[in-house]
């Protein structure tokens, strides 16, 4: 079963988003839905095969019909204990077109944490498609992720998630039996220091003199501890959707719910849209006010079997569809509808948001909390944690992780780890607008102390820039030139967004007689 | 077998062959000449075939469907129409494209119908052919998202209407890829072999002749074979030099076209070179062989160059057929097709097909030491020496 959702999971992906949108984003999104929809997210069992046994050297990726080169290194799981577990660190290779040696690589960094690098080789390989006309790049699964001792959990009630009740279900326990399954692993040893360890070695591996690093999300975590401890062998770094390192990124149920008032605002703004949905926000605080006080549990027939069966439409369900709905810049247009829809108790559209999200993660969630356990849970200040729990999502992230970081019990990362990046290295920073997870005024924190970097936002991109617009054709010129000082942003301000749906079908005006008619048809049709 | 006779006179040949401007001339013009204008050729359809950046259409009615024009422009899909020059004020180019969009187009969407657009144009124009495609291929992605999402707002997983995940292993390696490339450059080398040569033999044969110097050649203490011997020597000398000079300026040459905006690469590498004189030299001595034999059958100098030009046809099209793969079982047992197709596997990074390429060799071979005999034999009859 699991296998089989997440093969169905990209080819979904990549239908809905025309491949253009990344897996990455949507699945770095749920660095917190994890937290949010704690147990779903837990329940995530991702394919996790080794490159073909065959030949070492060659391999093919899910979504790349072309051969690749995989391969691994062996590191000790613990560095203090080289004699101690070995664990294989895999990579993969998308070769540069023109063979013009083989000093440098982009090295493309998945977000999550706790996602897999290699199996998004598909959308790296076309968000960096210039990149690779002249350079390899290079994928990782960091460890714990992926094909590099995964770190997965398990999860009950996922079979049966349309109909479960969210607050029934006991997080501490789900995590406790992770952590009992992942016995033979040292949880403590996957935090991002020692997956930047892995990340290095795989690059005097295969004997890069330079890299490029492109990291998204998450991935702009790692990409900042490597211009921090080996500077020397980067040449430019592109962080988008960028996490701080000052900023704890347990904060990010404010910037959902900055997300949630753009989404409000473009809808107002939009004079189809605001015509159609005129009280949309009346309308989501009257939803999201009914279900605080009880679940709306109504007969559904499964979005994917069709069977009949059970929905217990819950205030988490419900937001947390809108909330990934907004990763998306073509699905977050469905969003009024669905809004106005569930305001009129019809829970169709929000449900086929939901069902999107059920089993697309291949997130780690082992490894995720790690990380997130060890860097952000225990950094966390009384008055963080007073802004934190002001948002609804806030609140249920502190609820879930207060638990499953109870189980984990990470030890903390040093003080030192969220000081600002100082660095000259050429970083182009991207944020973009409508951002649900990482806004901009984060990519600006990094800044802080980069001297030799400039931010561009994107007006409307949503989580992970590179794809949208031109923020690719940025990046190119950035490893092209080596430098940010002609890098000119003007390019994102091309408008990329959807309509809005104004009903179920549609995006364009809808014609004024036309509800006449279709009644007059429906008649006749009687 | 090789005295001190034959060496002289291959000396005597060459020296003369350098001294007639004519012939030294026709053998460098093809060699540098080709590759030159292979890349060039390369380069212009390169520019062809990748679809511009920007695509300027003209997009009909678009007013019906504003999401549909927004959407393809982000896709760098433009209505040429709305503005004929781009920022710096130049003249845009306006594929002759057309995209209508049908007046009920926003009716249809409503009521979760198909709406039409109509895509009008010269589909033999093969100019258009990528932008075309370009064109099919974004209105359907839109239209699958469209799909998409209409099957969520009714509470549907979209994957039901997705029931085959197709996987597509290329086992194509970024060389072999190219090789479709090098299969037709191939053909071009082969040719130098038989062109930079020509001249030279019709020169020192039927041209000999017509000086009255190859009577007089004759009359001298040298046998008959080792004259001939060393006729073909010569012009096989020529052809290897013709064939060494091709491979240098292709191998310098190939790298200034931009094969990676093809997705591939194009090298030639040096093991290539190699094996290519290799495989080269029988085809050489055939092709020479074969020049002078028909230059001596013909009355004059102007017969042997008409009568050659047809004899040249043959090489080719075997060369063409390899190229292009029609019949390649039995193409790779004859002479010249059998050693292309070994060379194309050998670029695509196959196993060299050593028996075929072994036989074809020795046929060439065969043929070769054919000629080379009746030309012997022919040299003897009076009727051949003067061109009666």
């Amino acid at each position: 079963m699991h296998h089989g959702q997440q093969m169905g999971a990209d080819s979904l992906l990549s239908h809905i988003r025309h491949r253009r949108v990344p897996v990455t984003r949507l699945i770095s999104a749920l660095v917190i839905t994890g937290l949010v929809m704690s147990l779903p997210a837990l329940a995530d069992d991702t394919v996790s095969g080794t490159p073909k046994e065959s030949d070492q050297n060659s391999c093919y990726l899910d979504g790349l019909s072309e051969q690749l080169t995989c391969g691994y290194i062996t590191v000790p799981e613990n560095a203090t204990k080289p004699d101690g577990k070995q664990i294989q660190i895999h990579y993969a290779v998308l070769p540069a077109i023109k063979s013009s040696g083989h000093s440098e690589a982009l090295l493309a960094i998945a977000g999550g944490p706790g996602q897999s690098a290699m199996d998004n080789a598909a959308f790296f390989n076309r968000t960096f498609s210039k990149v690779r006309q002249q350079r390899d790049i290079l994928l990782i699964d960091q460890r714990g992720t992926g094909r590099s001792n995964i770190l997965n959990c398990k999860g009950e009630g996922f079979e049966n998630a349309l109909a479960i009740n969210e607050a029934d279900l006991d997080t501490t326990k789900e995590t406790q039996a992770c952590l009992d399954n992942l016995g033979n692993s040292d949880i403590t040893q996957y935090g991002s220091l020692n997956a930047l360890k892995d990340f290095e070695a795989v690059r005097q591996h295969l004997d890069y003199k330079k890299l490029h690093i492109y990291g998204i999300s998450y991935g702009t975590r790692m990409a900042q501890l490597y211009m921090r401890h080996y500077p020397q062998v980067l040449s430019t770094v592109t962080i988008d959707g960028v996490v701080p390192m000052q900023q704890n990124v347990l904060a990010i149920g404010q910037a959902i719910s900055r997300a949630f008032d753009l989404l409000l605002q473009n809808c107002a703004d939009n004079a189809l849209c605001n015509n159609q949905f005129p009280q949309l926000r009346a309308e989501l605080e009257a939803v999201d006010a009914k279900l605080t006080i009880a679940p709306i549990v109504t007969q559904v027939r499964d979005p994917l079997t069709g069977e009949s069966t059970q929905l217990t439409m819950t205030r988490a369900k419900f937001m947390g569809a809108i909330r990934m709905a907004l990763y998306s810049s073509s699905i977050r247009a469905l969003l009024p509808h669905a809004i106005h829809q569930a305001a009129n108790d019809n829970f169709q559209p929000i449900m086929g948001l939901y069902a999107l999200n059920l089993d697309s993660t291949g997130i780690a969630m082992g490894m995720h909390a790690s990380v997130v356990c060890g860097e952000d849970w225990q950094r966390m200040t009384p008055s963080e944690r007073e802004e934190i729990n002001s948002t609804y999502f806030g609140q249920e992230m502190i609820k879930g992780f207060e638990q499953s970081c109870s189980v984990w019990n990470m030890p903390a990362v040093d003080e030192s780890f969220s000081a600002p990046i100082s660095s000259d290295i050429p970083t182009l920073v991207l944020s973009g607008q409508v951002d649900p997870a990482t806004p901009p005024s984060w990519g600006e924190l990094a800044m802080e102390k980069l001297t030799n970097a400039k931010h561009f936002v994107a007006p409307y991109a949503t989580h992970g820039v590179a794809a949208q617009s031109c923020g690719n054709d940025l990046i190119a010129q950035l490893v092209e030139t080596g430098g940010v000082s002609d890098l000119d942003g003007e390019c994102l301000n091309k408008d990329v967004r959807r309509n809005f749906y104004l009903n179920a079908s549609t995006v364009e005006a809808i014609p004024v007689n036309n509800s006449k008619q279709a009644v007059e048809q429906g008649d006749s049709h009687d | 077998m090789i005295n001190s006779n034959i060496i002289t006179m291959v000396r005597k040949e060459l020296i003369d062959a350098a001294r007639d401007k004519r012939s030294v001339m026709a053998g460098l013009y093809y060699a540098i000449g080709t590759p030159l204008l292979m890349c060039a050729m390369f380069m212009l359809l390169i520019g062809q075939m990748t679809s511009p950046e920007d695509l300027n259409i003209k997009i009909e009615n678009g007013n019906n469907a504003p999401d549909l024009v927004k959407y393809l422009s982000s896709k760098g899909i433009t209505d040429g129409d709305n503005h004929n020059t781009n920022d710096q004020g130049e003249q845009l180019d306006i594929k002759d494209i057309r995209l209508v969009i049908s007046d009920d187009y926003a009716a249809q969407m409503a009521k979760g119908m198909s709406a039409e657009v109509t895509l009008i144009s010269d589909n033999s124009n093969e100019k258009l052919q990528n932008s075309i495609r370009r064109l099919e291929r974004n209105l359907q992605t839109y239209s699958a998202e469209m799909g998409s999402l209409r099957l969520i707002a009714r509470g549907i997983d979209p994957r039901v209407v997705q029931p085959l995940k197709v996987n597509v292993e290329d086992e194509a390696t970024p060389d072999s890829k190219g090789g479709v490339i090098l299969g037709v450059a191939t053909m071009t080398m082969i040719y130098a072999v038989f062109i930079s040569g020509m001249n030279l033999a019709i020169d020192t044969s039927a041209g000999e002749r017509e000086r009255n110097s190859l009577a007089l050649l004759l009359s001298h203490p040298v046998s008959t074979r080792n004259i001939v011997l060393a006729k073909v020597i010569a012009v096989t000398v020529f052809a290897m030099i013709g064939l060494l000079l091709t491979l240098i300026i292709s191998k310098i040459s190939y790298a200034f076209v931009p094969w990676h905006e093809l997705g591939f690469t194009v090298s030639i590498s040096t093991e290539f070179i190699l094996l290519m004189l290799l495989v080269g030299l029988p085809i050489a001595l055939m092709a020479a062989s074969l020049q002078l034999f028909v230059s001596f059958m013909a009355k004059s100098f102007k017969e042997a160059q008409s009568y050659l030009t047809l004899v040249l046809i043959v090489p080719m099209m075997l060369s063409m057929a390899a190229s292009y793969n029609i019949a390649p079982d039995t193409l790779q047992w004859l002479p010249v097709s059998g050693q292309q197709q070994a060379l194309i596997a050998f670029i695509k990074g196959r196993e060299i097909p050593m028996l075929q390429l072994l036989l074809s060799s020795l046929t060439t071979l065969i043929i070769a030491i054919g000629l080379t005999l009746g030309m012997e034999k022919s040299l003897k009859s009076e009727k051949i020496v003067f061109g009666l």
